[in-house]
């Protein structure tokens, strides 16, 4: 079975219940996707499918077979990306353990919505918890990388 | 990539990659992996345990029982600090055993490991696991556990009590009471939580038969702490053991010590020959990491005609679990009696809390370890007597405040309060929420039919002055001059890398990357207390600092030396010593570079060190909420919070701590709770049923600090971890009640649920 891992085709041989996020921690030793919960309920595992995000606990890796996925480890390339930059200028993150999977649902709301409401910034989150933040300052990351995209892009 | 922008902490960068490193992240090869049988029942009695078919599975090894436990000579997990009374009687005792002996006393109580050649191989494993218990009731809360005839969990421990914990002058407060004109009394619970670190607990071990030693990876708030855990229920001396841990996914008190997987780990890693990994599920977390509160307050006050407090007392009950584990009993008597007072100015106060077994997961530190449970209970009391007598709350309070003028303040009851500005912090605080417009507010919303509330709360807490005697931290330079420090102290997201180089920075002059920051590395020895009481920054900082004034003084002469100077001729200034008439200038790491001789420690390779008291960081929080009668729900419109946490370091990590801790208690106020049934299962087993706070929950918090320096220690500074939750419960408690009291409704417990908000509404 083929996918494609931030960029590079993966041969990889799993099990028809295989999770795609043990293929990105086990097999492709990205460990900064993280395991949170047993329920869908944390995002600490959120990855990049075909640019949707997506909780890689709760994807067969035989669903993604074919497609695109793109982690943590995969976001930045010669730069930090906005979203990263953001979390850290904010103080968006504490211990850093969801900060993963809040970047990565950050980075698809951003494609979804590049200037959110608040309303729109709430619901693009509701499936990633953190525990140390508060969430105030992540909800002022995501707006001050959401300018900065805007800035770049003009 | 390149060199990035400027990140606001030392630890970002990793954490922003995806390169962190948490302890699930490490691997072996040849690893192996635990898994861990729980006890199906809250209380039965074990008859057989058959192992038969798991040893037979698919890629298990080998089962680890109690019986191998016993053979390898394992004691049970630390109790935590015996609590005693004051004619000596001390507490009785329930130590937790590594895998259940005889009994099951909660649901999720580890009976045995299978170790297995792979995750699903071991889980599969355990399930073919035939246990033979005959099922006891169960007691699941102190009510249960205290009622007549209730099942017992212990023998030694009649009643389920481990101990009725009494401090304070029981005379002088009856007395307080015979001469009041009036009295309150305020009943309240802070319900028993889940910690839940977004880390998922997992633990790592790596024994090595050539040296007899052990590499272990495990979460934790400090080296020496889990080491001496580690120590005290294997036998294995600490020089044996090397403590691996970079990156720690949260803790707030539930990550100090080991827990039985740790030990079951190294044990299996010997047995076998191989590295063994356990890493919990979030279901078995929620069935295995100790819980928190879990308290009872009962608070009755006595005030003169004039609203002069006279006299306080409580009456507490705390669920202990079913076993003493770590600080759970200090929670329940110490923590709660030795600022009972807060801050007010009370001549009579007294104490009395009785801890109970019971058949449900173990209790012991989580965020405010009893500081924001006594904090709550006093707010809400003087809120509640204030309504009662006709007091104005605030002026009933500023009324009672102790003044500036009576620091040091010995409270009599296990506290000297150091300093504090207390009207200063009220004033600021009522300006930012512009608290005497509220009226008009609320008129505004009960036109849109919403009941509006705004509530305050003046918070107390004692931050730790630590188990250990002071505080060491190790200073090396590098050739290149750059000082890496060692300490033993472990963060867990609070940002040690960056408040201790900016000490560093700060007072010698080191550009940051010049200053490492190295967490728990177990061959250095020092002594220093964990991470813990919210004092880390002023505990371990302070000797951060002590390093640095010594740095400061011995590398005086040897900058005369290399630049050809006398002493009194130069003077440290902007980072640098500068010679005051030729003006040359030396930076620290430019002598490191100078004076530096290949193979030898460098002469300015020091250790600093510092003892520092308990600290009494405070605050006036003040939380405006809307509720909608019609679904229940409460919405928190504008949040402030005034603290005085002494000498803020790193501000703005100082306010992502406030922040964080106001939503912890955001959580507690309106949605976590652990529930048990009857028989002792928990109905809270995920993050399904147990509601965690989300983003949004708070959209609107101002923040202030006004800095009053604390004389205990060398910084200035107070804790400040803790702090928010402390303040939040009792505001955000005020707030909903104020917004319901014109209802009639004067009483409630947390969370504050819309249900329980909707059902009360319905009833009045």
């Amino acid at each position: 079975m083929q996918i494609t891992v931030n960029g590079q085709t993966q041969d990889l041989s799993i099990k028809d219940n295989t999770l795609l996020i043990d293929v990105i921690r086990d097999q492709l030793q990205l460990t900064g996707t993280h395991s949170g919960c047993d329920t869908t309920q944390c995002g600490c595992c959120t990855v990049l499918m075909d640019k949707v995000a997506v909780k890689s606990c709760t994807v067969l890796a035989r669903q993604a077979e074919g497609t695109s996925i793109q982690t943590i480890e995969g976001l930045a390339k010669d730069h930090l990306h906005p979203v990263q930059e953001a979390f850290s200028e904010e103080h968006g993150l504490q211990c850093g353990y969801c900060t993963p999977g809040m970047i990565m649902s950050t980075v698809y709301l951003l494609q979804t919505h590049p200037n959110p409401t608040d309303e729109q910034i709430k619901e693009g989150l509701a499936g990633n918890i953190c525990r140390c933040t508060g969430y105030v300052n992540i909800i002022k990351a995501v707006k001050s990388a959401a300018k900065k995209m805007q800035e770049t892009q003009v | 990539m390149n060199a990035p922008q400027e990140l606001l902490r030392k630890e970002d960068l990793r954490l922003i990659t995806g390169h962190g490193k948490f302890t699930a992240d490490w691997s072996y090869d040849g690893m192996c992996f635990g898994y861990v049988i729980r006890s199906p029942y809250a209380h039965g009695l074990i008859k057989s345990i058959n192992y038969q078919e798991v040893l037979s599975a698919p890629g298990v090894i080998r089962v680890i029982t109690a019986e191998d436990v016993a053979a390898a000579g394992m004691k049970s997990l630390p109790t935590g600090a015996t609590m005693q009374n004051l004619d000596g009687q001390n507490q009785i005792l329930a130590p937790m055993p590594v895998l259940a002996v005889g009994y099951v006393r909660f649901v999720g109580q580890p009976i045995a490991m299978v170790i297995a050649d792979t995750y699903e191989n071991a889980k599969h494993a355990a399930e073919l696991v035939q246990m033979d218990i005959d099922v006891l009731d169960a007691v699941t809360d102190y009510d249960s556990a205290r009622a007549a005839g209730a099942p017992q969990l212990h023998a030694q421990a009649s009643g389920n009590l481990s101990i009725h914990y009494i401090r304070g002058d029981q005379a002088a407060t009856e007395k307080a009471f015979e001469n009041a004109t009036f009295v309150s009394s305020m009943g309240v619970k802070s319900q028993r939580l889940i910690g839940s670190p977004m880390e998922l607990r997992a633990v790592l071990a790596k024994y090595d038969t050539s040296t007899d030693s052990y590499i272990m990876h495990s979460p934790n708030q400090g080296m020496l702490g889990m080491l001496g855990a580690l120590e005290h229920v294997t036998g294995i001396p600490k020089a044996q053991i090397d403590l691996q841990t970079q990156d720690v996914g949260g803790s707030f008190g539930v990550r100090s010590g080991a827990f039985s997987e740790s030990a079951l780990v190294m044990l299996g890693s010997k047995l076998i020959g191989k590295p063994v990994k356990w890493t919990g599920t979030r279901s078995e977390i929620f069935l295995s990491d100790w819980h928190g509160r879990g308290l009872e307050l009962n608070g009755f006050i006595a005030l003169d005609s004039n609203g002069k407090i006279l006299g306080l007392r409580f009456e507490n009950k705390a669920d202990l679990g079913a076993y003493t584990c770590y600080f759970g009993s200090f929670i329940g008597a110490r923590n709660l009696s030795i600022t009972m007072n807060g801050v007010y100015d009370i001549p009579a106060l007294s104490m009395s809390s009785e801890l109970y077994f019971t058949n449900t997961v173990p209790v012991s530190a989580y965020r405010g370890a009893g500081r924001p449970d006594i904090a709550y209970a006093i707010e809400r009391l003087i809120d509640h007597a204030a309504y009662d007598h006709g007091f104005d709350p605030i002026e009933l309070r500023r009324k009672n405040f102790i003044q500036p003028n009576q620091f040091p303040y010995d409270n009599k009851i296990g506290s000297v309060y150091d300093c504090g500005e207390f009207d200063l912090l009220l004033n600021r605080a009522l300006e930012m929420s512009d608290y005497n417009n509220f009226e008009k507010r609320r008129q505004e919303s009960l036109k849109n039919n919403k009941l509006r509330g705004i509530g305050l709360a003046y918070f107390l807490e004692a931050s730790g002055a630590g188990t250990a005697p002071k505080d060491q931290v190790i200073g090396q330079f590098t050739q290149e001059g750059v000082l890496r420090i060692f300490a033993v102290t472990g963060a867990s997201g609070q940002g040690h890398a960056t408040s201790f180089s900016q000490i560093v920075h700060e007072k010698i002059g080191l550009a940051n990357d010049h200053i490492e920051f190295v967490a728990g590395q177990s061959d250095k020895m020092m002594i220093g207390s964990g991470t813990g009481g919210s004092r880390t920054l002023y505990g371990t900082g302070s000797a951060v600092m002590n390093l640095c004034e010594q740095i400061l003084e011995k590398s005086k002469p040897l900058t005369a030396q290399v630049l050809n100077a006398p002493e009194s001729q130069l003077e440290f200034t902007n980072g640098v010593w500068q010679h005051r008439e030729t003006n040359q200038t030396l930076s620290i790491s430019q002598l490191i570079q100078k004076t530096f001789v290949q193979g030898q420690p460098h002469l300015l390779n020091l250790t600093g060190e510092a003892s520092s008291g308990a600290t009494y960081p405070n605050g006036c929080h003040i939380a405006e909420v809307e509720i909608d009668p019609d679904t229940g729900v409460t919405e928190i419109i504008q949040y402030t919070a005034v603290d005085d946490v002494g000498v803020a370091i790193s501000p703005t990590l100082v306010q992502g701590q406030i922040h964080g801790g106001v939503v912890q208690g955001i959580g507690q106020a309106f949605y976590e709770q652990a529930i048990y049934d009857a028989s002792g299962q928990l109905l809270t087993g995920s993050f399904m049923d147990y509601a965690m706070p989300k983003v949004g929950c708070l959209m609107n918090i101002q923040t202030e600090k006004i800095q009053v320096p604390t004389k205990n220690n060398i910084l200035g500074s107070k804790g400040v971890g803790e702090s928010g939750c402390s303040g939040s419960l009792p505001t955000l408690s005020n707030a909903v009640i104020n917004a319901l009291r014109p209802r009639g409704i004067t009483e409630m417990d947390m969370p504050f649920t819309p249900a329980k908000i909707w059902q009360a509404l319905q009833e009045h």
